[in-house]
């Protein structure tokens, strides 16, 4: 029985996987790559691009889900170590989105500097969501591109008329080897394509379908790109220290002088999307984690690693810029091989398998 | 399961609603709040003295505006000072509201961008708050009372902003325009010189009055002041302000003014400035001379900048449609005359106007190496093969060209 | 147990089964053959009584055989029941029973007749164009309004009686061919399971019913009106009737339901649709604005405009409690003048208006004990929820929860909150139906009646999120 329907999974292209990118992604992209942030940024998303093309054909011409794919790919013992591996990266991947999150609300969002308090019931909604079938993720979907794509537009609408676009010319003069870099320390919030690969098998197939998953990623991918050129082009040469970026682009806009900051609006929309965005790698970390030691009770993985995260979260907080240049340098090679490189491997030898089984048959 | 799903959210509801009832969120209460308008900046020795103009909110029933209060404290950072500031007031002192940052004149001669960038990287104040350079001290400024507004920092950004609305004759920024205009390539600003007037003389008289007013907000002890001072009932009200003087800002550091009129040229080569005014004094018509007052309905400018071998080719394009609103002439041929078009002479007259006044900008931007065209940032952007042969004396390779167009109806 | 022919074996039974004093036991002859008539005094109408009834007895010249008895009575409702206890069912609803000596069945005749309400415009959903007519507490009215507005023979009722005191008769309502048969199927399934002392309104039955007992939220529609109940069965739900409630339970039910209002339909799609935004933005105000104004006031004072914050500064000074605390006590307040003014009598009702609403709010705000802001913002959000007054209860609690999560939290703590419900919601089915739809899942056939109001001739088929196999219900002849 299929959970959820092609629509969904272009919506649900459009309202999490931009969204993530719009905190502090910019800034420290901006710190390597200057005004070339969205080469960078185009880069990973072109990697990211290129590995979703094949995982669609594996959805196109398989039912299979992920665990079946891997399972015939690796056998069940390997199959259990590729999910666990998977399991490392989805909870690799939430920790900086998450820690950006709670400094993002700790410090734009409250008068004073909050009791790290005000940020845990999001790990209730984590914990929450973990309980629920792949399904509620497509009907979250349904409703959570609207919320995605108005925000957006409002903070792009409130920040073109401050924006110098001529601000990212010269194209390409900070240097491959710094465009590269900001590149990879993207990749943590990159590799979206693995997310939708956890999906494979989980919706129907109808005709067409590859050609709207493709464009709603490039959708997507259009509205990081945007997002990042306004960025620089509004703050061009203290670009790289404006950490919380969803706050700063749209309040220089005159109307704000004269109304107030209604520009939250738009802001709180992108905040409510990107809370369910960050749940997600937590929810796929429980479901590999039920998969991996056959747990049938449904609240133990939640538990397991929805605490992980909080522990994190709560004492590891001190540690965190280390825990940032880590991620964004020595990890981001493991964020390419899981989001990127396995994925791309495993889909095409699940193509080749089936083009020798249709040929058999 | 279900029953336990009930008792969860029970336990939820519990805990919420104890920590509702506690209250204790270490949050600041609206009431112990000072929302603060706008901060002036002044240095005495090495020490900043900040002193914040703070709302204060009259009772709903009295039907009298608001009025303000004014803090002041020093220390040896702009944070430290504000520290100072909520320390001994007891008030939390709430950036988020302060629109406008004015530095003392004191400050001109060093890196304002040191005081500047505390503003520009904290996040309890909008960066998008307007700064502006006092003639005086900034604190006197503050303090002075206008019938413009109760709170003079409200008058101020009237002036300010005005821009935006209808006669752009002041150039006001931002601090993170100017900030970043500082760690860009030409490393130039500039702001709004803020200058009193008094109201009852017109133009050009310093508002000496306003002594007396601003001791008022003077800071009382040694490291810090802390008086508040209701100014409704001061007399002394008859204080304008003008800010159509221009600070030009270089490394930091003011190195030059652009005047009144130099300044409405800057903006109409850098914005529309369409319902601006120019006065065009002096127009031989018919043998008699006459001042014109001319609206721009409207316009467009363009600076460009084209590196070549030989040089940087810097591309002046202005061309203003306006319509005459006010004329004064000796004799009355001209106004009774029903040719809709503007006179020659006046084109003429206005054309040469500009172009002089456009010449000069360039000639203080040289003069002050304050690039506030951005030339070099359009060389790096638009001709970035050249930039390197450039960067460093692009100032004095520029080849200037100038086309400005005045046309209009009468 | 079956009845014999033995009279007095039967009359013992029955009397000592009804021993209340207002039931009749009257003694009757059939020519020669001993008979008993019994009925409830109050209940049947004994004009009818004696003119259908007692009249053939009174001219019976032959003992009738068992044909024969049930043909000599004129009444058009009349059955042979072959049972004691259906028997006694039947005569305590209203009919009239006769047991003859000889004959192993009972006659019930159909002569209930009691005192009704006339049927009026219901309270909780006056329209200004468009039928005015409500359901009354009578089951066979109603009963008669749905056929009087669908003369269709697949309009179908079934009966049954819930309760073991009460024996209330409820119904069940559907139009065969267009509701789901497994929606009927488990209707059918979830009344039968019913073991209850009384059904004293139809809300009972509709406890029984919602698939999640704990559930804040509702899961069955219901309505006092005929044209609306028509409508809905009209879209394949499936409808439940209690007697002695005038309001009618249907299954399944969407979210959105209530905030389409019976005018919607007679109206112009154009006011329609901007009604219905009114309504959304309405319960948003509602639900959330004295939640937004305290978080605000306590935790992001930065999101109000400088004017605006002075404003609230000016009107809050001196105010001796905490701005949740203020908010918290003014809403406390407003839902004890509203529960109050439901309960007490109308003239009453309209003092407590008065001193609710004028002296105690301009008392407070001048005696220093609460803001005008506050004052105002509780105002309105008490307006606004009562424009979707079908969720009216389940909306001032949640405004409660909203409000101390804001008090707490502040804005993300909202925002947590309304994740959380979303998922809720979204993942919540009644009767294999999703709460949310046509939102999510996403049913884009069905926003004509969901994010705007479409013209009628778009309506040409059924909801699809109702999964219905007849789809059509408009076609346009060439």
């Amino acid at each position: 029985m299929y959970q959820l329907k092609t629509r969904q999974i272009c919506f649900f292209i459009i309202a999490f996987l931009p969204i993530t990118k719009f905190f502090s992604l910019p800034s420290l992209i901006t710190s390597f790559a200057k005004e070339d942030l969205w080469i960078s940024a185009l880069i990973s998303l072109a990697i990211d691009f290129i590995t979703l093309i094949p995982i669609v054909y594996v959805c196109k011409k398989t039912d299979k889900t992920f665990f079946e794919i891997i399972e015939d790919v690796f056998g069940e013992n390997g199959a259990k170590i590729i999910a666990f591996l998977y399991l490392i990266y989805f909870m690799s991947k939430a920790i900086l989105p998450l820690n950006e999150q709670k400094d993002y609300v700790e410090y734009t969002l409250y008068t004073l500097k909050p009791n790290v308090f005000y940020f845990l019931p999001l790990f209730i909604l984590a914990f929450y969501m973990c309980f629920k079938r792949i399904r509620v993720l497509g009907r979250l979907a349904d409703i959570l591109w609207v919320v995605t794509i108005n925000g957006f537009i409002t903070l792009i609408v409130l920040s073109l008329s401050n924006a110098d676009f001529s601000a990212i010319l010269p194209i390409g003069a900070s240097g491959i080897k710094n465009i590269v870099h900001g590149s990879i320390a993207s990749f943590n919030w990159f590799g979206d394509s693995a997310i939708i690969f956890l999906l494979v098998g989980s919706f129907k197939w109808e005709k067409g379908s590859s050609l709207k998953i493709l464009l709603s990623y490039v959708l997507g991918a259009v509205m990081v790109l945007l997002f990042m050129i306004i960025f620089y082009s509004i703050f061009t040469s203290i670009a790289f220290r404006q950490r919380f970026a969803l706050t700063e682009v749209s309040k220089y806009t005159t109307v704000i002088n004269n109304l107030g900051r209604f520009d939250y609006i738009g802001i709180f929309m992108i905040l409510f999307s990107n809370m369910f965005a960050l749940c997600l790698p937590i929810y796929f970390s429980s479901k590999l984690l039920d998969y991996i030691f056959s747990i049938k009770i449904i609240w133990i993985s939640p538990v397991i690693v929805v605490g992980f995260q909080l522990i994190i979260t709560l004492f590891l907080y001190q540690y965190f810029v280390s825990i940032e240049m880590f991620m964004t340098s020595y990890f981001a090679i493991y964020f390419f091989v899981f989001g990127n490189i396995v994925p791309i491997i495993i889909s095409l030898i699940t193509l080749r398998r089936n083009k020798y089984a249709i040929k058999e048959g | 399961m279900r029953l336990k799903k009930a008792k969860a959210l029970l336990i939820c509801l519990s805990i919420l609603l104890t920590l509702f009832f506690s209250n204790d969120f270490g949050l600041i209460d609206v009431e112990k709040t000072s929302i603060i308008t706008a901060i002036a900046i002044d240095k005495e020795q090495d020490e900043y003295i900040l002193t914040a103009q703070v709302a204060v909110p009259e009772a709903t029933d009295t039907n009298t505006e608001n009025q303000k209060a004014q803090l002041s404290s020093k220390g040896k950072t702009i944070g430290e000072a504000l520290k100072e500031m909520g320390d001994v007031s007891g008030w939390f002192p709430k950036l988020a509201f302060c629109n406008l940052i004015i530095l003392g004149n004191n400050l001109a001669n060093e890196n304002v961008v040191n005081l500047l960038d505390y503003f520009a990287k904290t996040l309890r104040l909008q960066d998008s708050a307007l700064v502006a350079l006092s003639e005086k001290s900034a604190k006197e400024l503050l303090s002075l009372s206008t019938p413009l507004d109760n709170i003079s920092s409200f008058a101020i950004q009237k002036i300010l902003l005005k821009a935006t609305q209808f006669d752009n004759d002041v150039a006001p920024t931002d601090i993170k325009t100017f900030v970043s205009g500082y760690y860009s390539k030409n490393q130039s600003g500039y702001m709004p010189l803020v200058k009193v007037i008094s109201a009852d003389n017109g133009s050009g008289s310093e508002g000496q009055k306003s002594d007396n007013s601003s001791s008022s907000g003077g800071g009382s002890g040694a490291s810090s002041g802390g008086d508040q001072k209701s100014q409704g009932a001061n007399t002394e009200s008859n204080n304008l302000f003008d800010a159509r003087t221009t600070a030009l800002f270089f490394k930091g550091k003011k190195v030059g003014e652009l005047s009144p009129e130099e300044t409405v040229t800057f903006n109409a080569l850098s914005k529309n400035i369409s319902g601006t005014s120019i006065a065009v004094n002096n127009v031989p018509l018919n043998d008699k001379e006459c001042n014109y007052l001319l609206n721009i309905i409207s316009d467009s400018h363009s600076v460009k900048v084209k590196a070549t071998d030989s040089g940087i080719d810097l591309n002046f394009c202005l061309s203003i449609f306006c319509k005459v609103s006010d004329v004064f002439s000796t004799g009355t041929e001209d106004s009774l005359s029903s040719n809709t078009k503007l006179p020659k002479p006046l084109v003429e007259k206005t054309k040469q106007l500009l172009t002089n006044s456009i010449i000069s900008l360039v000639n203080k931007s040289i003069s002050t190496n304050c690039d506030f065209f951005n030339i070099k940032e359009k060389l790096y952007r638009y001709n970035y093969s050249k930039y390197s042969q450039y960067k460093d004396n692009f100032l004095s390779k520029l080849n200037i060209k100038i086309n400005v167009n005045v046309s209009g109806q009468k | 147990m079956n009845i014999s022919k033995n009279l007095d074996e039967n009359t013992k039974k029955l009397k000592q089964e009804l021993v209340s004093d207002d039931i009749t036991f009257l003694d009757i002859k059939l020519n020669n053959t001993n008979g008993i008539l019994v009925f409830i005094n109050d209940l049947v109408n004994k004009d009818t009584l004696g003119e259908l009834i007692l009249r053939p007895i009174a001219f019976c010249k032959e003992t009738p055989s068992e044909n024969a008895l049930f043909e000599m009575f004129l009444s058009p409702e009349k059955k042979q029941i072959f049972e004691i206890e259906k028997l006694i069912d039947d005569l305590l609803l209203g009919n009239a029973i006769l047991l003859c000596d000889g004959i192993s069945f009972g006659l019930s005749f159909g002569l209930k007749h009691f005192e009704k309400r006339a049927i009026t415009e219901p309270p909780t959903s006056t329209v200004i164009k468009g039928p005015r007519e409500g359901f009354v507490e009578s089951l066979s009215v109603n009963i008669s309004m749905m056929r009087r507005k669908l003369k269709s023979k697949k309009l179908i009722f079934e009966n049954l009686t819930i309760g073991e005191y009460s024996g209330t008769p409820i119904s069940i309502c559907y139009i065969k061919g267009i509701a789901r048969k497994s929606l009927v199927e488990q209707v059918k399934k979830r009344l039968n399971k019913i073991e209850i002392d009384a059904v004293l309104d139809s809300s009972y039955i509709s406890k029984f019913l919602s698939e999640h007992k704990f559930s804040l939220f509702k899961q069955i529609g219901n309505t006092e009106k005929p044209d609306i109940l028509a409508g809905k069965i009209l879209e394949g739900r499936v409808a439940i009737f209690v007697d002695g409630s005038p309001i009618a339970l249907t299954v399944p039910y969407l979210l959105i339901e209530d905030f389409q209002s019976a005018s919607d339909y007679y109206n112009s799609s154009y006011s329609a649709t901007v009604a219905r935004y009114i309504r959304v933005i309405s319960v948003a105000i509602a639900l959330l604005l004295p939640a937004l104004f305290v978080s605000a006031e306590l935790f992001h004072l930065q999101l109000i405009p400088l004017s605006f914050l002075l404003t609230i500064v000016n009107s809050i000074k001196g105010i001796p409690l905490s701005p949740s605390y203020e908010m918290f006590f003014t809403l406390l307040i407003f839902e004890i003048l509203n529960e109050a003014s439901v309960r007490m009598p109308k003239y009453v009702g309209m003092v407590v208006s008065i001193v609710g609403g004028l002296v105690l709010g301009e008392t407070a705000v001048n005696a220093g004990i609460i803001s005008a802001p506050t004052l105002m913002i509780v105002a309105l959000s008490g307006i606004c929820l009562y424009t979707v007054p079908e969720l009216e209860q389940t909306f001032s609690v949640l405004r409660i929860v909203f409000l101390i999560v804001a008090g707490t939290l502040g804005a993300y703590g909202i925002l947590i909150f309304i994740a959380l419900l979303a998922i809720y919601l979204i993942s919540f089915e009644s009767y294999s139906t999703p709460l949310c739809a046509p939102f999510s899942p996403l049913i884009l056939k069905d926003m004509k009646d969901g994010i705007y109001k479409g013209f009628l001739q778009e309506f040409e088929y059924r909801p699809e999120s109702l999964k219905n196999k007849n789809k059509r219900r408009i076609k346009i002849k060439d």
